[in-house]
């Protein structure tokens, strides 16, 4: 805890805090639109077939239908990476691709007319895991990628993106080793971070070539560059972003849904609003991408890893956006918590007949650990070696460093987090708890507990460039021009605090502009727990620069040197001498003073999470129930105590911590069907069944920011997925090597354990 | 949510009145909570014309007692039901299968014979069909279960319900096998009948009494590949009579599920064992979200009788309620958790 700050670190209400709880505030569905018509989507019934024949005439015929397009009627545009998918194509590679898009006066007559189009396919043979699809002579997805392997590397993170990890000798690393293990680990139940609000857009085509679009990203700047990109650049987008309910990383963009409401509009001549279901959103959206490694691990006695070696397999779905820069963010990321000087791990990215992979938060770093955590326990199984302590010797300190995304080596000049890793443990009271590999902690009767610990971090937080403009005026009062969506986590509300301890104004003097491209400079999104350190910089250097500029203005007039006046409350006044002051008034009602402010990328530091969970399991029924879950961590400095509190509560949903334990997408392996894409088959914790959550929050002041902070909401559930298998594992005495800890798998595990022992039933 | 017709009736005969004119394509509504959402996917094989609301219907939402049973309301909503001092007395077996239904804004809407005529519970009937159309199962025209070769975690560990009525498990002829499916295994609907009231009620020996006559719980689920239980077309269920329990019997209902709220059971047992000096007298157990209809464990109950009840006895119990169990490619893991249920339920007694 350093300097004392008037809104830093205090707790204030939200800006937008009355609005949503009563309900006024406006999310994308609640906008309206002057002649808006509604589409909607007619999707594939196979999960992989080339459409022979359509037959739109009869849904054309039908009263209020006022387009039907399919592949046949739209442009060349594409999206994914490599920029290879047609919007809408001749085949569909999944079960719920999109077939044609009709736009209609109202959304039941949208509807009905989805059943008038006549569809006839031929049907391929499909790829439905990463196993059919790398196999020789497997049907293609797609025909440009030979062997379904989609080419590694984005052009997004340069021309060295990262794609593999490949340093020191790790022969010499294997021989060095006291232990090596071996084996392949997978977290493969692609769940769905499914936020409460479903994607959708609206678009408002203006011929010949403009579009406005407003969607449900958590990044409106991006869709601008995005769709730029997919129409070719021969569209000029505007975006405006809106109140986002929730996204967890997934509404990163909505590409799909804002092309489908721009083709629908473009062909209609009025805005047309597309809307996901919540079961479209669930099957034919985003999921995570799968990720499997066949690798090997060497390590000494003590716990310092020698090496590792393997290949990395990630399962994109029929296409992504994102694979690529999940794989070098999640190479990095793993790069981070294994601080080892030998590496040689490659990476395959997959392409299958299911729904699309796409962004969602741990991107790549967290689907990695999932995979490699596991492996490394039986590496400090093998040595009897306690997690907690191997964990904590080998994440990043000091003097460490890493390869980042773009290929390149960074030093890492962040703080040492093993203070809160042991405040952490301490909470949990790890040292009493932990009894060894594969032995419970407890046992009462059949039911057994077990403990474990993860640890994620990622160098994001300081990741892509963000851009802000603070304007002052006379009446004391400042506004910020930013292209930031409130997609729930509150940080539109701390950019403003930021500013005002900066300006050293009231809160209630801060106005944000809308997120609107037409009217903001540029901004990338709050991912990666980027909020904090890269927009809140960008915030901060345009509000220091509209201060330095309003100084500049008023030293002429005080006829003192800018750097030798400071302001509060509206005043600004010589330091050491407030009695010579001047009011910020004295602008005049005409003029306003316009700072701008830039953040380039720094990925020199990083942040951390180390999550210790506690599980029950029965092992007569092989149900599992988180008892206890303690997050520790350090952000340097908290900005918001009750927004920081909510992020880390949210370790356990959205695709994080229940991943290991029951959430999960369900693909029928005889046909491609996702089986449970609703909220009762689809199993998401409901606050009637909450464990303990406990929180460590140090605060050691980080040098790079200039209120010492680093984000960290989006890694809350990063290690918490491997440390629930850790824990459970520990509980039953066998190893489990699949999410989620389902009962048949925890049954299985057990009879296996008990057959082994040659004994039992 | 496509269009349709709404009537709002007034008495059992204009229901029935209008079912009859609308030839089996209209469907009846009282809570709403289970038809609701299954028009809203279009789960439903074919979407109703027109729908009957029967929460119109005066007189039919009560919870009453008079010497020889327990008198529910076809339309008394489950809250009720759970929150009912006379039920959690005397009836408490009951009151815990309608407090473990869904959650607090379901019990609020659904009736205990909405619960009763819920449709198919599987998600391959219920695949919303605007991701690509209908999964073509069995009852949608297809020529297998999608569950035979499809992820059938959830579905029967003792066979289909077949494609027409034959004698039922539950027939009252003791000693029978259970449950006593055909041998023609894979030949209809591996859905389960995940009801928690349904099995409650088959424990309780209760009787449903509808429109057109009196049909004992046992009779009245006879899932077959055409219907889910014997109610017809024109049929309404009007009311539940439960006979009085012996004092001295303890009654438990048991349900397992992955969350705590919210969830249909993967397995349920409900079991009523009245003990006296330290030896079994009775003991009715059935277990439910296990086969196309609840099973009654006869095998399991007749061992029981006259045993002292003990970790060996009980274990022989849950083999037996077990045994004729045939799992699917993904699903024997239910017969493990089913086994456990009926073991603790009976040394919980």
């Amino acid at each position: 805890m350093g300097e004392a700050y008037r809104f830093i670190g205090k707790s204030l209400p939200r800006r937008d805090a009355a609005e949503i709880v009563t309900g006024a505030a406006l999310y994308l569905d609640d906008l309206k639109f002057q002649d808006l018509l509604h589409g909607k989507v007619l999707r594939s019934p196979h999960a992989h077939a080339r459409i022979r024949k359509i037959d739109k005439s009869k849904a054309e015929a039908l009263p209020g239908v006022r387009a039907v397009l399919t592949w046949r009627d739209i442009p060349d545009w594409k999206g994914g990476t490599p920029r290879k998918l047609r919007i809408l194509d001749e085949k569909v590679r999944y079960v719920g691709d999109a077939v044609a898009l009709v736009a209609a006066t109202s959304e039941s007559v949208a509807e009905t007319a989805l059943g008038l189009i006549d569809v006839e396919y031929e049907v391929f043979p499909a790829v439905l895991d990463m196993d059919s699809a790398l196999k020789s002579g497997a049907p293609l997805v797609h025909d440009e990628f030979p062997g379904n392997i989609i080419p590694a590397g984005t052009l997004l993170f340069g021309p060295n993106c990262l794609t593999g990890l490949q340093r020191g000798d790790v022969t010499k690393g294997f021989e060095d080793a006291d232990v090596v293990a071996e084996g392949a680990f997978g977290y493969e139940n692609i769940p769905n971070a499914l936020p409460p609000e479903s994607v959708g857009a609206v678009a408002m085509w203006e011929a010949p070539d403009k579009v406005t679009v407003w969607s449900t990203t958590q990044a409106p700047y991006m869709d601008k560059v995005i769709l730029g990109h997919v129409f070719n650049r021969q569209v000029d987008v505007r975006s405006i972003g809106v109140h986002v309910g929730g996204s967890f990383g997934t509404k990163l963009m909505c590409w799909q849904v804002q092309t489908y409401a721009t083709l629908l509009s473009r062909t209609t001549g009025r805005p047309v609003k597309v809307m996901f279901t919540k079961e479209e959103h669930m099957a034919a959206f985003a999921l995570r991408v799968a990720s499997r490694i066949q690798a090997r691990v060497g390590m000494k006695k003590d716990g310092t890893l020698t090496a590792i070696q393997g290949t990395w397999v990630v399962d994109s779905g029929y296409y992504s956006f994102t694979s690529q820069a999940e794989v070098a963010v999640g190479l990095g990321e793993l790069m981070i918590m294994a601080q080892c000087p030998n590496w040689d791990l490659k990476n395959v990215i997959v392409a299958t007949n299911r729904n699309a992979s796409g962004s969602t938060r741990g991107f790549g770093g967290q689907e990695l650990k999932c995979s490699f955590i596991p492996l490394l326990c039986l590496a400090m199984e093998k040595a009897k070696l306690d997690p907690f302590e191997v964990l904590k010797k080998n994440f990043v300190k000091p003097g460490g460093g890493y390869f980042w995304r773009d290929g390149k080596w960074y030093q890492y000049r962040g703080i040492d987090f093993s203070k809160a890793m042991n405040e952490g443990a301490g909470r949990f009271g790890w040292k009493g708890k932990w009894k060894g590999w594969l032995t419970p902690s407890a046992v009462n009767g059949a039911k057994r507990t077990g403990i474990g610990v993860g640890v994620h971090g990622n160098a994001d937080v300081g990741e892509d460039a963000a851009e802000a403009y603070v304007q002052l005026d006379y009446n004391g009062r400042a506004t910020i021009f930013l292209c930031a969506a409130e997609h729930g986590t509150g940080q539109k509300s701390n950019y403003a605090r930021m500013a005002a301890e900066v300006l050293q104004i009231g809160l209630d003097r801060i106005s944000m502009s809308p997120a609107d491209s037409l009217v903001t400079p540029f901004e990338f999104g709050p991912v990666g727990s980027r909020g904090t350190y890269a927009i809140g910089s960008a915030v901060i250097n345009a509000a220091e620069d509209a201060k330095w500029r309003l100084f500049e203005f008023a030293a002429h007039k005080l006829a003192v040197d800018p750097q030798d006046l400071e302001t509060t409350d509206g005043s600004i006044f010589v330091k050491g001498n407030p009695e010579k002051c001047l009011n910020w008034k004295a602008l005049g009602n005409d003029r306003t003073i316009l700072g701008y402010g830039r953040f380039e990328p720094d990925h020199t530091v990083c942040n951390c999470m180390m999550s210790f969970v506690e599980v029950e399991v029965d092992t007569e029924t092989g149900k599992v129930s988180l008892l206890r879950v303690v997050l520790a961590t350090d952000v340097g400095q908290v900005i918001d105590p009750q927004g920081l509190e909510g992020q880390l509560n949210g370790c356990l949903g959205s695709a994080g911590i229940d991943s290991a334990i029951f959430e999960e997408t369900i693909l029928n392996p005889s046909t491609g069907h996702i089986l449970n894409a609703n909220l009762v088959d689809y199993k998401w914790r409901t606050f009637a069944e909450l464990p303990v959550i406990e929180q460590v929050v140090l605060e050691t002041p980080i040098p790079t920011h200039r209120f010492h902070a680093v984000g960290v909401g989006e890694i809350a559930t990063s290690p918490g997925p491997s440390a629930v298998l850790m824990a459970v594992s520990n509980a039953v005495g066998a190893w489990l090597h699949e999410y989620p800890v389902t009962p048949q798998r925890v049954l299985k595990a057990l009879s296996e354990r008990q057959r082994a022992a040659g004994g039992g039933k | 949510m496509r269009h349709f017709e709404h009537h709002n009736a007034r008495s059992i005969k204009e229901a029935v009145k209008l079912l009859d004119h609308y030839q089996g394509k209209a469907k009846v509504n009282a809570g709403g909570t289970d038809l609701l959402g299954a028009m809203k996917d279009g789960a439903v094989p074919a979407y109703p014309t027109a729908l009957i609301n029967i929460k119109t219907i005066e007189g039919f939402e009560y919870i009453k007692t008079d010497k020889k049973s327990l008198r529910i309301g076809a339309l008394t909503r489950l809250a009720d039901i759970a929150d009912s001092p006379i039920v959690k007395e005397h009836y408490n077996l009951l009151a815990e299968a309608a407090y473990s239904v869904g959650t607090p804004h379901i019990r609020n809407m659904a009736t205990i014979g909405g619960n009763l005529a819920q449709d198919v519970r599987c998600w391959f009937y219920r695949y919303p069909d605007h991701i690509g159309g209908p999964m073509v199962c069995l009852r949608k025209g297809g020529r297998f279960c999608s569950a035979l070769a499809g992820d059938n975690r959830y579905h029967s560990i003792f066979g289909p319900a077949p494609f027409s009525a034959f004698p039922g498990p539950n027939d009252g002829n003791d000693g029978r096998d259970t449950p006593p499916y055909p041998s023609a295994a894979r030949k209809g609907c591996f859905a389960v009948n995940p009801s928690d009231i349904a099995v409650a009620l088959v424990a309780l020996d209760a009787d449903i009494v509808t429109s057109k006559r009196s049909i004992p719980a046992h009779n009245f689920f006879r899932a077959t590949v055409m219907n889910w239980t014997v109610l017809e077309p024109n049929e309404l269920i009007k009311e539940i009579r439960i006979p009085k329990q012996p004092t001295i019997a303890t009654q438990k209902y048991q349900k397992f599920t992955l969350r705590k709220p919210i969830d249909f059971a993967l397995v349920s047992v409900a079991s009523i064992v009245t003990m006296a000096n330290g030896s079994c007298k009775d003991a009715r157990i059935v277990l439910g979200a296990v086969a196309p209809d609840p099973v009654r464990a006869w095998k399991a109950e007749e061992l029981l009788k006259g045993r002292t009840v003990d970790e060996q006895v009980a274990a022989e119990a849950a083999d037996l309620a077990l045994a004729g169990a045939r799992p699917l490619m993904m699903n024997s893991y239910k017969i493990e958790i089913a086994k456990v249920l009926v073991r603790r339920t009976i040394l919980l007694t």
